[in-house]
């Protein structure tokens, strides 16, 4: 079985081999010697937890690891998991890495198909089976959940949340709450792929052009913006982890954008992924005001 | 609208042993004045580019360049960084925004003419970038509007060769070390570069001239590597890092210029004379230092502190020796690609494994490394990323390391002091002072 780890993968590909085991998962409330040993201050949280699965032999079951290039601590713990099995300090699962273009050029789009097909190669899928695959997934992205919305909604963005533990300190405090965990991030399968034409070709342009990671060319105060406005919420929270090193330089323009509709903010930065921090207490004081 | 600076710098100058070095700095200062006069008062097209982007091909073209590192350096040097990582602390930045590459956008966020360098920098026909961190690409974006002018990215590819002793083949293989295909894909970009510049400035491109270019880079990169060699073998080392740095890097910046290889060959004579007379950096050396990550641009005094006092010589920075590797190419009749294969790599050969642990341990061992001090900045991810399992395989090779949490650019935790005590207590705890 196959698993992956980061954001802007081609799902249809994955599910078309028939061996896609879903995202690594993590459980960053522990020790992790391994991490600390290898990996340096400045990689997403996540990372701690997979290298130290990894040292543990808890991933040993997989028979590999997509990671993807479209997010930059996903594709620096590739190397360093390759350089430490080659040095004999781990074992487990085969590293892959997809190499995902996003510069805003033709060569860029030509390199993502390129990408999709060594790796279609390497699972044994053909155009016919990428095909079917697409047009599955397509149909099962018409059954959408629905999520919360009106002025009793508070919305987080910024750093992508670990699991739904804001979600709770926020319902907590009597609001609902909308966010994108980094689970959902990844499994975020995009809009529907086009069908009909080559299917590399078309999976390779929804890639290019997905908002998802930390590297796309989009406008991500405005795309902020839309969603408040869609979701018609009545509070944000722009949250960002120390580690962040993406969204912090859209923070000025995002906190601009929400507050131009009027709306409070509560901006928290270089905080703890676990959110041990005191974020609770802070949520508590924010939404309380809110309601004064 | 901004404070005015204040800074307290605890950085102290370095000593200088080579003529050459004074030249260099002095060449620098004066191709300084005339960039200021050629892009500002004048109005001449330029560009703002990353360090590890073509700028051979700008070269060619006869477009001057700013190169962001240099610029940051610049006003590193100018003390004036901490101004601007307050200003943009004030603009709603978080304070752990990563500082290496952003604080020419500081610089010009903070549209302060009476405090920036040169006023501040006026539009560029571009401004380029290599994406090798999550980062850059959000710099250069704001950088780019808030100059109206445009950003070209360029990719930075993954890379699934991975030839721990890439160093041994890279100047005459290295379609094989940096991969046909991420060769290809900087070929493409670089043409589409090239196109742009053409369109926006009226400037001709000839490839003939890149590969007389390129020959001339070989002939000076040569003359650098070989004074590295001859650095590595001998004792006393005969040059600190402080000289070596400014010795390779302001060359560097012009590259393939007359004055540049020269340059290169004067340094190189100048390294070998010392050798030959047996004169050292140190009276009486007797710790032979690595220094691995960016040079300590606010300190430069930092390199030679422990000299006199403990005999422990600064003998290895990767500014230097990634000049043989890293630079030299054979041309092979294909200019474009010799270059590609330069510059799709320059960044993650420093910073990833195996390429950084693998050419760092076989540089310990060629210069008799005695033990290593490396730089650890707590808010880049790019310039962190491989230095422990580096540091690893060092300990492993017999090299002590030592890392220390501080910024190259950021004087804001620096202390000159304290620094040199920590190297200075590592050295004795460590068995080897």
């Amino acid at each position: 079985m196959l698993a992956y780890a980061g954001p802007n993968l081609p799902h249809a590909l994955l599910e078309a081999s028939g061996r896609n085991a879903g995202p690594l998962t993590w459980n960053v409330d522990r020790a992790m010697p391994a991490a600390e040993r290898w990996l340096e201050s400045k990689f997403a949280p996540w990372t701690r937890s997979v290298l130290q699965d990894w040292a543990d032999g808890a991933l040993d079951h997989l028979e590999a690891v997509l990671f993807s290039r479209a997010d930059d601590s996903a594709q620096r713990l590739y190397y360093y998991l390759c350089e430490l099995q080659r040095s004999g300090a781990i074992k487990g699962p085969e590293p892959l890495i997809l190499d995902i273009a996003k510069g805003p050029r033709e060569s860029s789009i030509a390199r993502d198909e390129a990408a999709l097909r060594k790796l279609a190669a390497r699972l044994g899928v053909d155009e016919a089976a990428l095909s079917a695959a697409i047009a599955a997934g397509n149909c099962a992205q018409q059954i959408a959940s629905p999520s919360p919305a009106g002025p009793n909604v508070c919305l987080i963005a910024g750093s992508p949340l670990p699991d739904d533990r804001m979600h709770r300190m926020i319902e907590g405090e009597g609001w609902a709450a909308v966010g994108r965990t980094l689970a959902e991030v990844w499994q975020d399968v995009g809009p529907p792929v086009d069908e009909g034409g080559d299917a590399f070709v078309a999976l390779a342009r929804q890639l290019h052009a997905r908002r998802v990671d930390t590297r796309g060319f989009f406008d991500r105060s405005g795309t902020l913006a839309e969603r408040a406005l869609a979701v018609g919420v009545g509070a944000a929270i722009l949250w960002l982890i120390e580690e962040d090193d993406t969204t912090v330089w859209h923070l000025p323009a995002m906190r601009a954008a929400l507050e131009a509709q009027g709306l409070p903010v509560l901006v928290a930065t270089r905080r703890d992924w676990s959110c041990r921090d005191g974020i609770d207490a802070e949520i508590s004081a924010f939404l309380a005001g809110v309601c004064a | 609208m901004s404070a005015e600076p204040t800074t307290k710098p605890s950085g102290q100058r370095s000593r200088k042993d080579l003529a050459c070095t004074a030249a260099a700095s002095a060449y620098q200062k004066q191709f300084g004045a005339d960039l200021r006069r050629r892009v500002v008062d004048e109005g001449e097209p330029f560009a703002i580019v990353q360090a590890d982007t073509p700028h051979e091909i700008f070269h060619v073209m006869g477009i001057p360049i700013i190169t962001n590192q240099w610029w940051s350096a610049y006003i590193s040097a100018k003390q004036l960084s901490n101004h601007y990582f307050e200003v943009m602390a004030q603009a709603g930045y978080p304070k752990n925004s990563c500082k290496y590459c952003s604080l020419g956008l500081a610089c010009t966020l903070a549209n302060d003419p009476k405090t920036a360098p040169w006023g501040g920098l006026p539009k560029p026909t571009v401004l380029v970038a290599r994406m090798t961190c999550d980062c850059i690409q959000h710099v250069f974006g704001q950088w780019a509007d808030a100059l109206d002018s445009e950003f070209f990215p360029m990719e930075a590819p993954a890379w699934e060769h991975k030839d721990p002793r890439w160093f041994a083949h890279s100047k005459d293989q290295w379609e094989q070390v940096y991969d046909a295909d991420r060769i290809a894909l900087a070929v493409s970009e670089m043409r589409d570069l090239i196109a742009l510049l053409e369109n926006r400035t009226g400037r001709k491109f000839d490839e003939a001239k890149l590969h007389y270019l390129m020959e001339r880079i070989n002939e000076q990169e040569g003359y650098i590597w070989e004074a590295a060699q001859a650095i590595g073998k001998a004792r006393p080392c005969p040059v600190s890092i402080a000289e070596q740095m400014p010795n390779t890097m302001i060359p560097q910046w012009h590259r393939g210029s007359d004055w540049a290889v020269g340059h290169a060959k004067r340094f190189r004579d100048e390294v070998i004379e010392r050798i030959v007379a047996g004169e050292g950096t140190a009276a009486n050396e007797k710790i032979r230092l690595m220094w691995i990550g960016a040079g300590v641009w606010h300190d430069p005094g930092f390199y030679q502190a422990l000299e006199e006092r403990m005999g422990a010589v600064f003998v290895w920075s990767m500014y230097m020796p990634f000049a043989g590797p890293q630079y030299i190419r054979e041309v092979q009749g294909r200019p474009m690609e010799a270059l590609a294969s330069r510059i799709c790599s320059m960044n993650e050969v420093l910073h990833l494994p195996p390429w950084m642990n693998g050419w760092m341990t076989s540089e310990a061992e060629r210069c008799g490394i005695d033990a290593c001090v490396v730089l650890l900045p707590p808010e880049n991810r790019l310039s962190q990323s491989g230095t422990k399992i580096t540091a690893e395989a060092l300990e492993k090779a017999g090299v002590p390391v030592l890392m220390i949490d501080a910024d190259m650019v950021d004087a804001g935790n620096w202390d000159h002091d304290r620094m040199v005590g920590m190297v200075a207590e590592f050295l004795q705890k460590r068995g080897l002072a």
